[in-house]
């Protein structure tokens, strides 16, 4: 008798599960079909360049978040740092162009790569102790960089370099980077989905539990860990180097801000930290709430207060983020589970 | 001046910069030890001290160091309200640690928000006579602030030493350090010793707020710079030893004035993230520390 | 009355699952038991419950008529129930003399502390010896003794021993042993924890077999340990101890 029901019922669990899967590809698909289009618009509608500018920040956080969640979400090692690869990017793209005359868009791989070399040696010196001496470190790491940048005349010093318009009319100058970033934003969160459908994913999460007991059972937790921060600065050297030409300006005190460094934090561990879809989802809800808050508040030390209150209400009351809360509930609408 | 009085004169210097380091990094340590966690928002809560003596200076003429009477017992009470807002309710979880850390971070922001709101980022500094005179000894100065404020400092971190051996809750603090599971089983109550752990190390953290008023100008948004290098510091000496934590005070100090002198003095803050990338890579443990278990 | 009455307790940790499934057990005054059972079957947990370290999801522990199942730890030691834990868990940078000093921590008479340490000393002569010394440079035997020492200063009508003999040679198990024995000369109810079955229940009067949560069997150590289902389940292929 009830062999017969669960043979039912893992059928229909297949069929649900492959509704899901379709359900998704939709959803996901759709989005990202009206984003492509959107910029379209500028050829018949007013004041677009506002939305091209909050969606092209929106998926650069969304990048920022989710690079900042393999680490910090999956192997659970915080990084209050990470600022430290938008700045490479920034830097190297902005010196390529300036100096040598090469395109940002072709720069910016490269950069990608550079913040992933930087990330590993880095990684090998930091990772080796424990989750406090990365966290130790990566602080360190981040003055250390806006004293040396502060000081490298080279890059300009504290002045930092100013980057020119690329050679594009101003109606369509924010097009090519509202692209750049949502191919960034895209090419983060796949890395991301990828990662956590992997053995690789798996392992990090057991570290992220217990790594003596990850190291015990196998697993090359060094490897793994040093990997891990590696690959999260990729796309946050990539967009760094796009950032830099979109503000048209570099500049240590911008790139290198803590609160920059928490704006990733927040985000993450809003929207769930460890979970696919939680910085996306984090990421836009910060892009909400920052706006609300500059227009209400205006002045930076009060965003600087309001950050540390909403991080501190989410640790305490919604540890596992939005989406994991609402997943531990069962609540979790099935288009926004990607894990 | 020929070359071993300068040197002589940085070494002197070191020392008496090294020892208000030391009563920063006391604090940080006893939290460390007791918790298990690196408190992130420690110097953002010595610069709600530093206001505090400023304001007093500045209104009523009270003396920095005499400030001290107050800032101690005012910053206890501050880190006891803010472990049990903060800190009460948590349960010891697996994921304690990392938890809390970002709770400090949380804390270290909105401490530096609300004073940036309320008193903006101009430098401010306390000016008092002996911040610019000195003793001489022979060829070389002893600046006369820097070594009031060493050796009140070397007071206070030797009576929390005192107290840690000699009285029935330090004991009990000592306890929880070394083995938490232990301390309960015999009957201390770990979740006090905690608070009491916290807010002392707090109130000596607010201590050093105090005295840092006269010697260096201070903004809200400083306290990065000084959590870095107190964070240096404790890796340096080994993560949850009071005596590390002096030892590695001292020697950093003294490291960073040579390189003031040499290098000019933007690259002296510099030193103690290099050093601590260079003790991470060579000796992580630190200089007294145990090896410690992965997180 | 028995002098400790586990009554249906169920427990775990944090959120985690039950890890002692609905457990009673009674202990009689002044005997000595010993509980084995495989990894996990919540040996160490029942320990933590009766001395306040851990507390009952469902049921209740009743010691001398008392229900303690939610009281603190400390509460639980005034009352007269000592915990040794795994792995010594001494105070390592305390030294001997400290962390005997901390086994009174309760006591509010300094005196009386500084007394008992005495008589603990001469129990334990080798203590005496290193009196001075960091915890953590004693060897093996002495860390176990000392943290069995320790427990004796608040003279405990019960003391709860977690695997006593796990890491030591097996000579100085025997010291650990001829110490615990001590103890029992001297009317304390011993629980202990024991990996090594046989030594346990070999020591003990009586033995329980802990299994999933529960109680499994219950009797005389040596009709346990003579027992061919529980040699085969829990004591593996040995010979029969000769009568």
């Amino acid at each position: 008798m009830t062999e017969k029901n669960s043979e039912v019922s893992t059928k229909s669990k297949t069929e649900v599960l492959g509704k899901i899967t379709t359900k998704k590809k939709i959803f996901i698909g759709s989005i990202l079909g009206i984003l492509i289009l959107i910029p379209g618009s500028v050829f018949f509608a007013d004041n677009v360049n506002y939305y091209l500018h909050m969606l092209l920040y929106t998926f650069m956080f969304i990048a920022l978040a989710s690079s900042w969640n393999m680490i910090g979400g999956y192997t659970g090692y915080t990084s209050l740092g990470h600022t430290v690869f938008l700045a490479i990017g920034g830097y190297l793209s902005g010196i390529a162009y300036l100096k040598f005359g090469i395109s940002p868009f072709i720069t910016a791989p490269l950069a990608g790569l550079l913040s992933v070399a930087f990330g590993f040696f880095f990684g090998l010196i930091s990772l080796r102790t424990s989750g406090a001496s990365f966290i130790i470190s990566s602080i360190a790491m981040v003055l250390l960089f806006k004293i040396s940048l502060d000081h490298w005349d080279y890059g300009g010093g504290t002045g930092g370099m100013y980057l020119p318009f690329l050679k594009i009319p101003l109606e369509y100058s924010k097009i090519p980077f509202y692209y750049a970033m949502l191919l960034i934003a895209v090419g983060a969160v796949y890395m991301s989905y990828r990662v956590r459908h992997s053995k690789f994913g798996l392992g990090l999460r057991a570290i992220s539990q217990d790594e003596i007991k990850a190291e015990a059972a196998g697993i090359p937790t060094k490897q793994y860990k040093i990997l891990a921060f590696a690959l999260s600065g990729f796309f946050v050297g990539v967009a760094g180097s796009m950032w830099g030409f979109y503000l048209t300006y570099l500049r240590p005190s911008i790139f290198l801000t803590i609160l920059l460094g928490a704006h990733m934090v927040l985000m993450s561990v809003l929207g769930g930290k460890g979970t696919v879809s939680g910085p996306v989802v984090g990421a836009i809800l910060f892009i909400g709430i920052n706006e609300f808050f500059v227009t209400k508040l205006g002045s930076s030390e009060l965003n600087i207060v309001a950050t540390g209150v909403l991080l501190a209400v989410v640790l305490l009351f919604f540890p596992a983020g939005i989406v994991g809360s609402l997943k531990a509930r069962g609540k979790l609408p099935e288009v926004l589970d990607w894990d | 001046m020929t070359d071993s009085t300068i040197i002589f004169q940085l070494l002197v210097i070191g020392v008496t910069i090294g020892g208000v380091y030391a009563l920063m990094a006391s604090g940080l340590t006893i939290i460390f030890g007791v918790m298990k966690i690196v408190n992130l928002a420690h110097a953002a809560l010595m610069m709600i001290a530093s206001f505090i003596t400023y304001f007093a200076f500045t209104n009523y003429g009270l003396d920095p160091i005499l400030s001290v009477i107050i800032t101690i017992p005012v910053m206890y009470l501050v880190g006891v309200i803010v472990y049990k807002v903060f800190f009460g309710s948590l349960e010891k979880d697996a994921r304690f640690g990392e938890l809390t850390v970002l709770l400090t971070f949380s804390i270290a922001l909105i401490i530096e928000g609300t004073l940036g709101y309320f008193f903006t980022n101009t430098l401010r500094t306390v000016s008092v006579p002996y911040s610019t005179s000195s003793f001489w000894i022979g060829d070389v100065f002893l600046p006369k602030g820097q070594l009031y404020a060493t050796l009140l400092s070397i007071a206070l971190i030797i009576s929390l030493w005192a107290f840690l051996r000699y009285s029935k809750l330090g004991n009990a603090i000592r306890a929880t350090m070394q083995n938490s599971t232990a301390a309960q089983v015999v009957g201390v109550n770990i979740e006090k010793a905690s608070v009491v752990a916290f807010g002392i190390g707090i109130a000596m953290g607010g201590a050093a707020g105090s005295l840092t008023t006269y010697m260096f100008p201070f903004y809200p948004s400083k306290h990065w710079e000084w959590i870095g290098i107190l964070l240096s510091l404790i890796v340096l000496g080994g993560m949850g030893s009071l005596a590390g934590s002096f030892v590695g005070a001292i020697l950093l100090s003294v490291t960073a004035t040579f390189v003031s002198h040499f290098f000019g003095p933007t690259w002296s803050v510099a030193t103690f993230f290099l050093a601590l990338f260079i003790i991470l890579l060579f000796r992580p443990q630190g200089l007294f520390g145990k090896k410690m278990e992965v997180k | 009355m028995p002098i400790l009455q586990i009554e249906e307790v169920t427990a775990g940790y944090g959120v985690g699952p039950d890890i002692l499934k609905g457990l009673s057990l009674n202990l009689e005054k002044g005997k000595s038991y010993c509980i084995i059972g495989p990894n996990g079957a919540g040996k160490s947990t029942l320990l933590k419950i009766i001395c306040g370290l851990l507390h009952p999801r469902t049921g209740k522990v009743i010691f001398n008529g008392e229900d303690i199942s939610n009281l603190r730890t400390d509460e639980i030691l005034h009352r007269g129930i000592c915990f040794v834990p795994q792995d010594f868990s001494l105070f390592p940078d305390m030294t001997v003399k400290e962390n005997l000093r901390m086994g009174g921590y309760i006591i509010q008479d300094r005196d009386l502390v500084e007394t008992r340490i005495e008589e603990v000393i001469e129990m334990f002569p080798i203590l005496g010896e290193k009196s001075s010394d960091l915890a953590k440079t004693l060897s093996g035997g002495q860390q176990q003794m000392l943290a069995i020492g320790r427990s004796l200063i608040l003279k405990p009508e019960v003391i709860m021993l977690d695997e006593p003999s796990l890491g030591l040679a097996p000579n100085i198990i025997q010291v650990i042993f001829d110490s615990i024995e001590k103890l029992r000369e001297s009317g304390m109810t011993i629980v202990m924890v024991e990996q090594n079955a046989h030594k346990g229940l070999d020591f003990a009067e009586w033995g329980c077999v802990l299994d999933l949560g529960i109680a499994r069997f219950e009797g005389p150590s040596d009709t346990i340990l003579n027992d061919p289902r529980i040699q085969e389940l829990y004591l593996g292929k040995i010979q029969r101890v000769a009568k």
